[in-house]
């Protein structure tokens, strides 16, 4: 598992001993992702179709489909749902590209659009923005085995 | 980790707080004094001046001397945590995936092996659903 940051995006990148057909299932599949996120997903995997997850039982990413390649590329795209969110669902880009690699799968997982503090600064509500951010980045301050699969602890929302 | 996320937390908490918010906006685009900044708000200046040394403690504000007087201005790159915050998130994420697709790949290849005698290696696993 390795992870890096290049411009307003965030990368990480891990190898599976799956084929890249059962990990896009986990991609699509709402039974399959909350394998690994959230405990609802409401998932239409088709180009323009929602994408939906609740992640601890308060905080829901959301966003649509935007490309789907099986079993080689899903991108959908990401942000918090929240009556008060001036972080809007669907605001930033998540694209996942798979690879086969020997009889395993190479991920690569890139979450884009992120918003830049320039951005942030020219932006009348930007400090409210990155408050509202932060405010659920505190959530994970649980170190416990799943810091998001409880809302329990959380600060206020984004 | 620790101190990442305490560090992401001073930023949350410093912001959480409207009046330094504005603060935040003041100095955006400008270095103001102490002084300056306190004569904007209706607030006496030892709050401003805690104020200050939060947002300066969670990073989000520069300070320096001229003289007498403290001069401040925003610093951006203080939210830096926010990023940080998402490559741990995605992180934790792909390594629970990792482990729920090869438990499925494995619980396949065993279920191809009782049916048929096989392995389970090559060939499209979805031909071996029930």
């Amino acid at each position: 598992m390795a992870s890096a940051e290049t411009g307003a995006a965030v990368e990480v990148e891990t190898r599976i001993a799956a084929s890249p057909e059962i990990v896009f299932e986990f991609l699509t599949d709402p039974d399959k992702m909350i394998q690994w996120m959230g405990r609802a997903a409401d998932l239409d995997p088709r180009p323009g179709g929602r994408f939906r997850c609740d992640i601890n039982g308060r905080d829901v990413a959301s966003g649509e489909y935007v490309e789907l390649d099986p079993p080689r590329r899903a991108v959908f795209t990401w942000g918090w749902e929240a009556a008060d969110s001036l972080t809007a669902p669907g605001s930033s880009t998540v694209e996942v590209v798979l690879e086969a690699d020997g009889d395993g799968t190479r991920l690569r997982l890139a979450h884009r659009d992120l918003p830049s503090a320039e951005v942030a600064e020219k932006h009348r509500l930007g400090w409210q923005h990155y408050a509202d951010r932060l405010a659920t980045a505190a959530a994970g301050g649980d170190p416990g085995a799943d810091p998001w699969a409880t809302p329990e602890g959380a600060g206020g929302e984004d | 980790m620790a101190d990442e996320r305490e560090s992401l937390d001073r930023v949350a908490r410093a912001l959480a707080e409207p009046r330094r918010r504005e603060i935040l906006s003041l100095v955006r685009d400008e270095e103001m004094s102490a002084g300056e900044i306190a004569s904007r708000f209706d607030v006496s200046r030892p709050a401003v001046s805690q104020h200050l040394g939060v947002l300066r403690e969670a990073g989000l504000l520069g300070e320096r001397r001229e003289g007498a007087r403290r001069i401040y201005r925003a610093r951006p790159e203080g939210l830096a945590g926010l990023r940080d915050f998402l490559d741990r998130f995605w992180t934790e994420r792909l390594e629970r995936l990792r482990l729920a697709a090869e438990l499925e790949q494995q619980r396949r290849k065993t279920r191809g092996k009782r049916r048929d005698g096989r392995g389970g290696r090559g060939g499209d696993p979805h031909r071996r659903k029930p």
